[in-house]
This record gives C-alpha cells, sequence and structure tokens, in this order.
C-alpha cells in the first residue's frame, strides 16, 4: 500500500508554473473572512474574476473535458492544482458553485451534444455561477415527492413552486433544478430535470433567515435563499436527460454530494485549532498543557484523521476505478456526525470564547463561532445524517430486499 | 497512492483464509476457549512449516524477512477467526524484541527456534499495577555474583503459560527508563505460570521465586538500554495487533450482516429495521475507522516514515472498534449472540482482552498527543 501521492518530474514543474501563477494572480487576503456586505460582495468579485482567469487556462475545471471547456487535465495534474489553491485556503472553482461542480456532472452524462456545448463551457470557463434548487417545503429528505411542478406548454415548459435552502450570496447565473412532470406518474418515474436561466421572468429569490450556512466542503455560501416560481417559462432546451427520467440524472450528482468522490486536502479547522490552543493561556500556561485539553484534542484529531482516510479512500477508489458500496454516505455520515459531536467538544474544552466573534475575546476570524453553528447546520446539506444511514445500509445489503449498487461517479 | 494489496499479499491473505476454514473452523475456535494455550499442536507446527511464525525474521536468523504489512495480513486473517495461541506473543512481539534489543549471539539463539515454532516467546511488561509505561517497571533483580535473582510477579502476561521463554521487562537504575530486559526459561527453577480465569483470555501470570539468570540472559548484554529497545519493538508490533483486532471487527461485521438478512421477526427480515441498520452502520464504522488507521501506520514504517503518533493513534482506534463492534452485534443478535456455540463471544471475550493488551486507548491517545509535539 502507498498512502501517499508521488510526483514526478513532470508534476513538480507543473506546479512551479501554477505557484507562481497563482501568486501572480490571486488578490491578496482573498480568503480572508469579509466583515461588511460591501466587503462580501468586493470579495465576491474578485473570486469571479479569478474563476475566468483560471477558466482561461482550464484550471477552473481542471478535469472537465477540454471539448466543453475544462481543463481536459488528468488526476496528476488536478491534484496539482487543488493542491496549491488549498494552499492559499482556496477551493476550484474559488467560489461557491455547487450547481456547476455537481450539475455539470450530470449534464456530461445525459445531455444531449447541443446541450452539452450550450451549458456546460460557461460553467467551466467560470462565466456562470450556477445553484441546484432541489430542496422543498415539502420535501426534504423525501426529495423524489418534489412538487414543484414543469408543464409542457408547446416547446416550453411552465413552471411553478418553490425551493428551499437554495445557494448562495450574491446571486447566480444559472440554475438546475428537478420538477415533477407527471402528477399522476410513479414515484421515481415523475421527475425531470431542467437547466436554466437564473434571471427569467417569474423567478423570485428571497434570503432565509438562518443560524449558519456551512455546507458541506468547498466555499462557505454565505447565505440561503428561497426561490419562487411564478410560471416561469423556459425553452424545452432545458430538459436533460428525457422527461420523467430527473431521478437518474439526479442520481448521478448526488452520489458526488454523498462523498462518493474523496477528498484530498488539509483539515484547516484542526491548524486553527491547535495553534489557538497553543497560543491561548488558561491559568498562566498554554492550553495545550491542560491535560484535559490534551486528550478533548486527542479525540478530535482522531476523529479528522478517521474522517481524511476515508476522503483518501474514497478518492482512491475513485480515481483507481474500484468498485465502491456505501463508502460515499459513509465519508458524509462520518464528516457530519464528526462535525456536530465537535461542536459540543470544543464548547466543553474551550468555553464562551467559542461563541463570540469578539476581536479580543473570541477565536481569530470568529472561526471557533463559526464551527458552533455550522457544525450543526452541515448535519443536512446534500442528505441528512440519517439518510447517509439509509444509503449505507441498502449498500450493505441489509436496507431493502436487492442489494443497491454505489452510484457512479464521473 | 494505490491502496491495494499486492498480488503477493492477495495470494497470502486467501491461503491463511483457506487454512483457517479448514483447520480452524467454528467448532475448533469454540473448542479452544477453554485450553490453556490456545492452539492445538498441530496448528502451530503447520503455522511453522509454511513460515507464518518467521514471517519478521530475518533470513539470516531462520526467517523470511517480511514487511510489516505482509505480516498484517496474515495477522487479519487470524483475527477473524480469531485464532488465539501466541502468534502474536511470539513471532511478532516477542521476535522483534530479541530483533531489536539483542546480541547477535542472542539473535542467532533465540530467532531460528521462533521461526521453526520450537521457542515460544511471551514479553512480560506490566507488573501488577498494571501500566505500560517505564514508570509502571518495578520488578527489580538482585545480583548474585555474576547472575541475576529475580522475585515476584508479572501480571497479565500474554501467553504466559504457552511460552518456552518469557523477556520480563525489570528496572535497573533509578531513571525513568533504567529499564532492561531478561529472558526467562519458563522450565527452569523457580519460574511458574498460571493462566487467570474468567472473562479474560490467555493472559497469564508469571511468578519468579528466586529465579537464578546467568548473565547471558540480559539481551543486549548492557543495563539500562531496554526500554528504547522495547519501544522501538512495541512500535512496529503493535499495529500488527491492530490487524488482528481489524480482521475481528470484520467478521463480526459479517456474522452481523447475514445474521440480520437471515433473522425473520415481525414478519421480515431484521435488518429491514432502521433500529437493527444502526447498529451495523456503527459496526461498519468502528471496523473501517480501524481498518484505515491501522494500514496507514504499517505503511508509514515498512516505508521508514515517523510513524509512532500513527501507531498510537491505530491502538487506540482498534482497541475501541474491536469491543464497540461486539457490542453493536450483541445488539443485533440479541439472545443467540449470548450462546457460546453461536461463535460471537469468542470474539467478545477477545475484544475485552486486547482492550488493555499493549496500553488502552486512552493512554495510546496521550502518547499519540506527545508524540505529535502539542
Amino acid at each position: 500500500m502507498d498512502f501517499e501521492v508521488t510526483y514526478t518530474e513532470e508534476q513538480e514543474s507543473f506546479r512551479t508554473e501554477v505557484r507562481a501563477w497563482m501568486e501572480a494572480n490571486v488578490p491578496r487576503d482573498l480568503a480572508k473572512r469579509p466583515r461588511t456586505p460591501e466587503e462580501n460582495l468586493q470579495n465576491y468579485l474578485l473570486r469571479r474574476e479569478l474563476g475566468r482567469k483560471l477558466g482561461e487556462k482550464g484550471w477552473n475545471y481542471p478535469l472537465a473535458p477540454r471539448q466543453y471547456g475544462g481543463g481536459g487535465l488528468n488526476v496528476d495534474h488536478t491534484i496539482i492544482l487543488e493542491e496549491e489553491a488549498d494552499r492559499l485556503d482556496l477551493s476550484l472553482p474559488p467560489y461557491y458553485d455547487s450547481g456547476g461542480r455537481l450539475g455539470g456532472a450530470s449534464i456530461l452524462v445525459w445531455g444531449s451534444d447541443e446541450q452539452k456545448e450550450r451549458f456546460l463551457p460557461p460553467i467551466y470557463k467560470g462565466e456562470v455561477r450556477t445553484w441546484q434548487l432541489l430542496t422543498e417545503p415539502g420535501a426534504g429528505s423525501d426529495l423524489a415527492g418534489v412538487q414543484t411542478l414543469a408543464v409542457r406548454d408547446g416547446d416550453d415548459y411552465v413552471i411553478n413552486g418553490q425551493k428551499i435552502f437554495v445557494g448562495s450570496d450574491n446571486g447566480a447565473d444559472r440554475i438546475w433544478m428537478i420538477a415533477c412532470t407527471d402528477q399522476h406518474g410513479a414515484r421515481h418515474e415523475n421527475v425531470s430535470w431542467f437547466m436554466l436561466d437564473a434571471n427569467l421572468p417569474g423567478i423570485t429569490v428571497q434570503p432565509m433567515e438562518l443560524m449558519g450556512t456551512g455546507g458541506e466542503g468547498g466555499t462557505d455560501s454565505g447565505e440561503k435563499n428561497t426561490v419562487y416560481f411564478d410560471n416561469v417559462r423556459v425553452p424545452a432546451i432545458a430538459l436533460v436527460g428525457g422527461e420523467n427520467n430527473g431521478w437518474r440524472v439526479a442520481s448521478t450528482h448526488l452520489e458526488l454530494e454523498h462523498g462518493g468522490g474523496g477528498r484530498l486536502g488539509r483539515n484547516r479547522l484542526w491548524e486553527r485549532l491547535i495553534t489557538y490552543c497553543k497560543t491561548t493561556l488558561r491559568d498562566g500556561k498554554p492550553l495545550t498543557e491542560h491535560q484535559d485539553v490534551r486528550d478533548m484534542l486527542a479525540e478530535i484529531y482522531t476523529k479528522g484523521e478517521v474522517t481524511r482516510l476515508f476522503g483518501l479512500r474514497n478518492f482512491w477508489l475513485t480515481y483507481a476505478r474500484q468498485p465502491k458500496s456505501y463508502e460515499g454516505p459513509q465519508l458524509s455520515y462520518h464528516r457530519k456526525m464528526a462535525g456536530l459531536w465537535m461542536t459540543g467538544a470544543i464548547l466543553e474544552m474551550l468555553g464562551p470564547a467559542a461563541l463570540t466573534t469578539d476581536e479580543d475575546w473570541g477565536s481569530p476570524d470568529g472561526f471557533l463561532e463559526s464551527q458552533q453553528r455550522n457544525g450543526i447546520i452541515a448535519v443536512h446539506p446534500g442528505g441528512t445524517a440519517d439518510i447517509q444511514r439509509v444509503s449505507m445500509a441498502r449498500r450493505i445489503g441489509i436496507g431493502r430486499a436487492a442489494r443497491e449498487l454505489a452510484g457512479t461517479v464521473h | 497512492m494505490d491502496l491495494a494489496l499486492t498480488e503477493e499479499q492477495q495470494l497470502l491473505k486467501n491461503t491463511v483464509r483457506s487454512f483457517m476454514e479448514r483447520e480452524a473452523p467454528k467448532q475448533t475456535l469454540v473448542a479452544l476457549q477453554g485450553s490453556e494455550r490456545g492452539l492445538e499442536p498441530g496448528m502451530w507446527e503447520t503455522a511453522a512449516r509454511v513460515g507464518w511464525l518467521g514471517m519478521l525474521i530475518p533470513d539470516e536468523y531462520g526467517g523470511s524477512g517480511g514487511s510489516l504489512t505482509d505480516a498484517a495480513v496474515l495477522f487479519e486473517e487470524l483475527g477473524r477467526g480469531p485464532l488465539p495461541g501466541p502468534f502474536f506473543s511470539s513471532a511478532v512481539l516477542g521476535a522483534l524484541t530479541v530483533l531489536e534489543a539483542g546480541t547477535e549471539e542472542q539473535k542467532r539463539q533465540l530467532l531460528p527456534g521462533v521461526a521453526l515454532g520450537q521457542t515460544v516467546l511471551s514479553v512480560a511488561v506490566t507488573d501488577p499495577n498494571n501500566s505500560w509505561g517505564p514508570v509502571g517497571v518495578t520488578m527489580t533483580p538482585s545480583r548474585r555474583g555474576e547472575a541475576y535473582l529475580l522475585n515476584g510477579a508479572k501480571t497479565f502476561v500474554p501467553d504466559a503459560v504457552a511460552a518456552t521463554h518469557v523477556i520480563v521487562v525489570v528496572r535497573t537504575g533509578a531513571g525513568l527508563e533504567d529499564v532492561s530486559l531478561l529472558v526467562v526459561d519458563t522450565s527452569a527453577r523457580g519460574v511458574r505460570t498460571r493462566l487467570l480465569p474468567g472473562f479474560i483470555g490467555w493472559q497469564g501470570e508469571l511468578m519468579l521465586d528466586d529465579v537464578e539468570l546467568p548473565a547471558s540472559a540480559l539481551l543486549g548484554g548492557q543495563e539500562n538500554g531496554g526500554w528504547t529497545a522495547l519501544e522501538s519493538a512495541l512500535e512496529k508490533a503493535t499495529p500488527l495487533l491492530c490487524a488482528y483486532q481489524v480482521g475481528g471487527c470484520q467478521a463480526v461485521f459479517e456474522l452481523s450482516v447475514l445474521y440480520s438478512q437471515t433473522r425473520i421477526q415481525f414478519g421480515q427480515a431484521i435488518g429491514r429495521f432502521q433500529r437493527v441498520q444502526d447498529h451495523i452502520i456503527r459496526l461498519t464504522n468502528h471496523l473501517d475507522s480501524a481498518r484505515w488507521t491501522t494500514n496507514e501506520a504499517l505503511w508509514k514504517l515498512d516505508s521508514g516514515r515517523p510513524a509512532r503518533a500513527s501507531v498510537h493513534m491505530a491502538k487506540a482506534v482498534s482497541s475501541e472498534a474491536y469491543l464497540e463492534a461486539c457490542n453493536a452485534a450483541h445488539e443485533v443478535h440479541a439472545g443467540i449472540g449470548s450462546s457460546q456455540e453461536y461463535g460471537l463471544v469468542k470474539h467478545t471475550q477477545m475484544s475485552r482482552t486486547l482492550f488493555h493488551v499493549l496500553g488502552d486507548p486512552k493512554w495510546h491517545k496521550r502518547r499519540m498527543a506527545d508524540a505529535l509535539d502539542w
């Protein structure tokens, strides 16, 4: 076994090129948390600009096919790009774009040539930011029960309904969604998958007031919204994968969202936490010299390491094209539950300093306060922890009569 | 990156598995529960003949000099039984301790016998205070001329009754790590071993009553170097005990999945109930946590990377995992799980026993924190 990604000379020279480019093109302090709405918008615009520059080089979506505006790069080069972005506390793309990341995968599998040519290049080149619209007030864990209705009308579909927990701050250019296209059809065979312009008449976006917005990995979204559809007319080309085939189309990205792709990367929270504990004094000595703190840090570290190893394993399974079963939802479940548990562990270990963003009495950038909120929030998006357990059970072969195969990650 | 076993390792895995199915079926393993040594002589001879007892011993001392990951493949399969017997005590911790601490002459004297199965080693670390660090080593030899004189008890000595020789860890100086290793022939005068009764498995008491040892019994020939050598041996040996625990978790997982698919209550397989599924998912997560922390520690050791923190983590995680896996399995199985004949109990008993062997999870997490330099 070899747990280390080893680099060829060619990769190392690519790294040199990437690092030099990033140094020249990534604005200073881009990863620093904005403090005001103005700073936040400014930061978003800078990130989008960086995304377009990365897109020109094929580095915004390095693994995506070159034919459709991606980098067409292999895993070896993608790893270098992700590591170099990670070094600067960034992800690729450098802005919240879960719609592009997940939707792109589905379009590649299910889209017609025309749809691929039309929808994919703007995403991969960083010209548009894309949101995913799945959850509804009446369809959360039971996603197949969506009631937003898309009715065929001539060459168009007309959409009516409501989606919640959508997107991010600062708006989107494109959206994709699943909607019911046959109110009397059988479950899983009555939904369709649409990719559309986010600014069509009849679409209204309203921010939700939430405790936090932490999603699963990637860039924090900053905000979640309710999106209303009032007789929104979309051309039929928006339909990807055929009418009433939307559940299959969605399965492609749901597997990705459930951790099926795996992950390499630093544990930024841990790095900040251990630095904080080494440099913060209690009773005249650093927190790391108190036995109770050390014991709790050991528990936190161990859970983080197991999460890392599950991510590494899934990454390897994906890229070595090994058969997968329950590993995707297992990673997701483990990460979610570790994060939730950690809110209590950190609160117990560090006290009220973990609850304030105050510059004097809280943690740098309020990173602990953010974890207190987002460790709870992150249990839900992309399938709740309980749903991950349901998926695991099916794939282990105990949930349903027939063992269910894992989805495919392309 | 490549997280797969090599072809040779896969072949070894298959070989051990078919050996286990043939030589150590469930009835045999259940029957071994009451035995003093934990194995039938035939098994031990077979293990020696096919080279399993010499896997970590270099060629020049009669072994085959395999990697730790190779040996882990063997130990995971043994753990599936779990097949008791002094495999780990002798072929791993015993052999590695002699390799780390012994003089050339001592290695030549002891290791070929270990590989052949004629010499069975065990290492007695814990005194009656049962602590795994050097501070807990209190048994102190006195001198009679050149010879050492040993008195007192070592407790919770793994496979003490099966061992032909026990490496006894003793205090020879006032400094924390002033510890030495003495090889005691268990057939010598004044040596008594006794199996500890109860839920514990194959741990013994070693009673030493005026046992006289020649100076040549001191591993390495010099006093006070024992702890460094032992620590080094423990670092390499521990992940193999973890692999054994991983094998145990894997077996308990398979047992539980099968039972939940076939046990019918309320008109359906109990695996359809989410409460039952939750036990199995908890079990799965413990199994994989143990497996991957162990695999990474093995890889670090085999590739010469600093591994101490990973080894401590693997032992903490694997010990908790095996214990929790058995707990979850008992919840899945309910009544039938407690039947000796069914086959879960032997794992439960082993998971409790191994929880403390080489140090418990709390002890290892604290050593991990030290190794990470917090």
